[in-house]
């Protein structure tokens, strides 16, 4: 049994009369010690995937229409609220993209930490136990840290602080939303570097959501495209760098520029992401495919599993596919 | 009813213009900048702003942030100049001061040589007609109570380039279109628009004076990374059609190499090292710069780099460390580091560095 498995899951926002929807029949799963990415553009629908794990989402207004999100086998849209307690921080731990505005700025953040071991290890709930934390995270002199205000701190110390608050309740997935993108350059690989030693040294998961291609190469094992609320592509990380197959994913890592190239030009894509209240008939890419055909926008296309584990939603990514420079 | 046909016929007036420029030779095979005699265009000499952080009890200031520390550089016309460095290290301070948007504390700024830093407002604003800013946030830098044509009309007014009215539409048509926008869309207000549809309006913008230089400072770093391409390949496709200059700010040093002729890295408000950009992405020199490049995450598995991993983060501009100001976090550390501070020496033919340790 994989420790998340997100089956089939549908989720709304709006009216119902005008329904916006941001997920549409999303299947993933997440097995013990393995680190997913989930890699879209904004409005794709990766986030309230992420955040529904642990029904974050409100409801209203978000309404989830179908689908199954077991953790540990047990289906966490139907706990009750003491349940569902029980699952955030101790199976699920989060960390968001803008640390200053996740952490508390009144309270110190060896009291913030400390509140995420009062709730799950009572017994541990000491400052010995936080300090051992902030180590772990590699924050210099943890001892004088305690004291201070998240104001005081760096981005790149804040992100780190919020990493030890989420692994202080032992969770066995971790998912990080974009918890690299307000951070500079070198300090994302810090932070990228203690995710993977953490995880290694923890054995924990983690859901990783970017819309980086690069950190994907840095970190994942398994790599899930999502295009307008629907997962495009899934498969190992290397394999898809290698040799992504569906024309969303290979134009997106076309359109990247990368160090040390030559090219004149970048391929764009054209157009724009599109809203979730207008998704395209059929193929949801089909208006911005350099490769579409013409039933591409009747016929919407199933993801169809290409190889063991490999799944692409194109019927012709074995016509399309051109491997890249 | 007049004016609606007028700027209609004038829209057609521009497609045809568009048209022919598609007509134009391919990009690289003749480039219409080959014509130009390349003149130096700007001349920065010596730039310094420091900002006032705590004052006595009569005001005067006690410390400064030295945000910009002695900044000295040319650009040539056409040329892209690619600035690049962590949040924090006086980029966009830089940006800002060389358009006068910020005072300076030091130096010289040089458009077409004459000095604009010392400049009176009633004498720079006929000068700010040569350059203008493009801004990182598409949301935040356009009005959202002016449509798209009041806010493209706006410097057009001010610097009076229209005749008449019909004449100040059909410009605003052309330079919807020059940016990839149908004409059609001048009445409508920014919220109608996506990020990347603002950001080409903020460049249309930019453009309506006719500038010779554009500041852009992290143009495509809000955009969506499908759009980002589109945006990069418009400014570069605008630079060959109008002759610009870009000081292109931004964080991530792939765009800089693409988009950039030279780069300059900054540190703490100085430049560690400036070349050619692609020597410098390729061969960096400065310890700093080296680490920059290794920290970029990269795609293809097959090309790992070897991680130089920067220990600690950039150090307060506040109180910036004696010496060389990287040499906390540097791995070459010498003790001459600690004391002297490096000046910017030339490694090879417009190859510069600021190292003690840096060898060609």
């Amino acid at each position: 049994m994989p420790l998340l498995e997100i089956n089939n899951l549908t989720l709304e926002f709006g009216t119902p009369a005008n329904p916006l929807r941001a997920v549409d029949g999303l299947s993933l799963s997440i097995a013990d010690g393995e680190t997913v990415c989930l890699v879209g553009e904004s409005g794709c629908g990766k986030s309230v995937t992420a955040l529904s794990i642990a029904r974050l989402l409100p409801t209203p207004p978000a309404r989830y229409l179908g689908g199954q999100i077991l953790a540990e086998g047990r289906d966490v849209l139907q706990m009750t609220k003491t349940e569902l307690r029980a699952i955030r921080g101790g199976i699920v731990s989060y960390i968001f993209q803008e640390p200053s505005a996740s952490l508390n700025p009144v309270f110190r953040i060896g009291a913030q930490i400390k509140e995420s071991l009062k709730l799950h290890r009572p017994d541990a709930a000491t400052d010995a136990e936080v300090i051992r934390l902030l180590k772990l995270v590699g924050i210099p002199a943890p001892e004088s840290r305690l004291h201070d205000y998240p104001h005081q701190l760096s981005g790149g110390t804040q992100q780190r602080v919020m990493i030890a608050m989420a692994v202080a309740s032992e969770p066995k997935l971790l998912v990080a939303d974009e918890p690299t993108t307000a951070l500079d350059v070198t300090i994302q690989a810090q932070i990228l570097d203690l995710l993977r030693d953490l995880q290694q040294r923890l054995g924990m998961s983690i859901l990783l959501i970017t819309h980086n291609l690069g950190i994907v190469g840095e970190l994942a094992n398994r790599v899930a495209v999502m295009y307008a609320g629907q997962i495009v592509e899934v498969a190992k990380a290397d394999a898809l760098l290698r040799r992504p197959l569906h024309p969303y994913t290979q134009a997106l890592m076309k359109s990247v520029p990368k160090l040390g190239s030559n090219a004149e030009r970048l391929l764009a894509i054209p157009g724009q992401v599109p809203s979730p209240s207008a998704f395209p008939s059929g193929c949801r890419f089909h208006p911005r495919c350099s490769q579409a055909q013409k039933d591409c926008s009747l016929k919407s296309p199933d993801l169809i599993e290409v190889d063991p584990g490999r799944w692409v939603r194109c019927p012709y990514w074995n016509e399309t596919t051109i491997v890249p420079q | 009813m007049r004016q609606d046909s007028a700027s209609r016929l004038s829209c057609l007036c521009c497609t045809q213009m568009l048209d022919r420029r598609d007509a134009c030779p391919a990009p690289g095979s003749q480039r219409p900048d080959q014509f130009q005699v390349k003149t130096t265009l700007l001349q920065v000499q010596d730039l310094k702003v420091h900002f006032p952080v705590r004052r006595t009890l009569f005001g005067r200031a006690k410390e400064f942030v030295r945000a910009v520390d002695g900044v000295s550089f040319a650009l040539q016309t056409g040329e892209t100049l690619g600035l690049v460095g962590e949040s924090g290290c006086g980029k966009t301070t830089l940006g800002r001061a060389i358009i006068r948007l910020i005072e300076l504390t030091e130096g010289t700024v040089s458009l077409e040589g004459e000095d604009i830093s010392r400049m009176s407002d009633a004498r720079l604003r006929p000068q700010r007609r040569k350059f203008q800013m493009i801004f990182q946030d598409p949301y935040g830098s356009l009005d959202p109570r002016m449509t798209v044509e009041q806010i493209i009309g706006e410097p057009i007014d001010i610097h009076q380039l229209a005749k008449n009215s019909a004449d100040r539409r059909k410009r605003v048509c052309q330079l919807l279109n020059d940016v990839g926008l149908d004409s059609a869309h001048a009445q409508r207000y920014p919220h109608e628009f996506s990020g990347g549809q603002r950001q080409r309006i903020g460049i249309a913008r930019a453009l309506a004076v006719e500038p010779k230089l554009i500041v852009c400072d992290e143009p495509v770093s809000a955009l969506d990374v499908s759009v980002q391409a589109q945006i990069i390949n418009l400014l570069k496709d605008l630079q060959r059609s109008h002759a610009l200059a870009y000081l292109f700010i931004a964080h991530d040093l792939a765009v800089i190499e693409h988009i950039s002729d030279r780069i300059m890295v900054m540190y703490l408000g100085r430049v560690v090292e400036t070349g050619d950009a692609k020597t410098v992405c390729r061969s960096p020199k400065h310890p700093y710069t080296q680490a920059l490049i290794s920290a970029v995450p990269v795609v293809d598995p097959a090309t790992k780099r070897a991680r130089l991993l920067l220990p600690g983060e950039p150090p307060s501009p506040l109180n910036p460390p004696a010496g060389c100001p990287f040499h906390p976090r540097c791995p070459l550390v010498e003790p001459r580091c600690r004391t002297e501070t490096p000046p910017l020496r030339e490694l090879a033919s417009g190859h510069q560095v600021a190292c003690h340790v840096a060898q060609p």
